[in-house]
């Protein structure tokens, strides 16, 4: 990254010193420019569109892997407890879509330019709206930070990230590059991100959630109930594998949450709703 | 007579929430408080590693039974033992669901092609039109404003909280 702009105010500077010097007339000004061009778009980011249809194609092949939950009452509310929460953030008009994937997996994932899905399995095992906004808030994070972007950037298709930026890659259209990144884009889901951005966003989305007018101690509860189960449940071996450990997460919220966010405790957790919502038909 | 009954079977429905029952031990010397506020009574200090019984959180506080003395706790400052079913930690929503609440391991069959485990999301194929179908449920800023509204969620300005990054 250092090297590569050094290496392009080099090229800037060195025309000038032609002229000054008169005896590099063949360095063509024009192609020169080109260069420093296509360098400095080597390290721009790709930009909202193309970062939701890189998004879409992930959240695609997310529903591949699990499907969406037969459940359109339910799939509409976690959807309005979604987009509520999203209005409450830097990016509130990103095309926000939120879904329960029907698998037993206690898990939830988020993909660049808006998408989020929870498993019916984390569901099963919330009490209340706040617990369900303080999960989707997590997720939310992700996005605004772009943390899958930045996964992917540093990954073994950072090249095709360039591209994509650079506008070689057109993010419409079937480029069989695109599948590739779109491939390691949801191959991070197996990996998972940087234990940091887990923290940020857990530091977020508890931001996020009192923003809502929701008690703000709905995504702890949640990591509280996570601890009690059974850690060799397969259930929850991916997101065991993909997050820093539960006792870690809860104690740095902690220390952070009662310093800052005491004048957020006693906002409503809306338990009735999140019953009657989820009630059996 | 009547009314005591009636008040008992008020107090089971309150206490029925998901962890009522829950078995926890405290992570670190915590005050055992009548109320959960900070600055209410203090009925005693209970010391790491006490085991307590869960009945009921409440934002920040948990309120526990600790030996025969009912009180409040940081919720933080428990936490919960890990249960060998994993049932402990189950909302009574998982049976609707029909979650398996003992894990994989033994019946439930999971190798089919679909599914959220590491191998099958390195695998995952596109489905389109699933995106398309969850597309339906969107909610537009109008229909979340509506609904915020009527769980009387009043939205606050507040800072997000810095981690020393």
């Amino acid at each position: 990254m250092r090297a590569q702009l050094f290496f392009a105010s080099l090229l800037v500077s060195l025309p000038v010193a032609a002229f000054d010097l008169g005896g590099f007339g063949n360095i063509d000004l024009e192609k020169a420019a080109k260069v420093v061009q296509k360098v400095q778009k080597a390290n721009a980011d790709i930009n909202e569109p193309q970062e939701i249809d890189l998004g879409g194609g992930i959240a695609s092949n997310l529903l591949g892997a699990a499907p969406l939950w037969d459940n359109p009452p339910v799939q509409r509310y976690v959807n309005k407890v979604g987009r509520w929460l999203a209005l409450q953030t830097e990016r509130p008009d990103l095309p926000w879509q939120f879904g329960v994937l029907d698998d037993d997996d206690v898990n939830a994932f988020a993909a660049p330019g808006g998408y989020v899905f929870i498993t019916k399995g984390l569901l099963a095992r919330m009490n209340n709206e706040a617990e369900l906004a303080g999960v989707l808030a997590h997720e939310i994070s992700h996005v605004l930070r772009k943390h899958h972007l930045q996964a992917l950037k540093k990954g073994a298709r950072s090249e095709l990230m360039s591209d994509l930026a650079n506008d070689a890659i057109k993010s419409q259209g079937g480029d069989p590059r695109l599948s590739k990144l779109v491939s390691a884009g949801t191959e991070i889901y197996a990996r998972g991100l940087d234990k940091q951005d887990e923290y940020e966003a857990d530091r977020m989305g508890v931001v996020i959630a009192a923003r809502a007018g929701y008690d703000p101690y709905g995504l702890p509860a949640v990591l509280q109930t996570l601890q009690s189960i059974n850690p060799n449940d397969s259930n929850l071996a991916l997101m065991f594998k993909t997050h820093p450990a539960l006792g870690d997460r809860l104690s740095l919220l902690d220390g952070l949450m009662s310093e800052s966010l005491a004048d957020s405790e006693g906002q409503p957790d809306l338990a009735e709703r999140f019953a009657i919502q989820l009630k059996v038909k | 007579m009547m009314n005591k009954l009636s008040l008992s079977l008020l107090l089971l429905v309150v206490a029925s929430s998901a962890w009522a029952g829950d078995a926890a031990y405290t992570i670190r010397a915590t005050e055992l408080k009548v109320k959960p506020y900070g600055d209410a009574e203090v009925l005693r200090s209970l010391p790491a590693r006490t085991k307590v019984e869960v009945l009921k959180r409440q934002s920040s506080w948990t309120q526990v039974k600790a030996g025969t003395t009912s009180g409040w706790v940081k919720m933080l400052s428990l936490q919960l033992e890990a249960s060998a079913t994993g049932r402990r930690s189950d909302n009574g929503l998982s049976a609707l669901f029909n979650v398996a609440t003992t894990g994989r391991g033994g019946s439930t069959v999971t190798t089919g092609v679909r599914g959220l485990s590491e191998e099958q999301l390195k695998n995952a194929q596109p489905d389109p039109q699933a995106l398309r179908a969850a597309k339906k449920y969107a909610a537009s800023r109008a229909e979340a404003k509506r609904f915020a509204d009527e769980g009387k969620l009043q939205s606050h300005d507040v800072d997000y909280l810095s981690g020393g990054r």
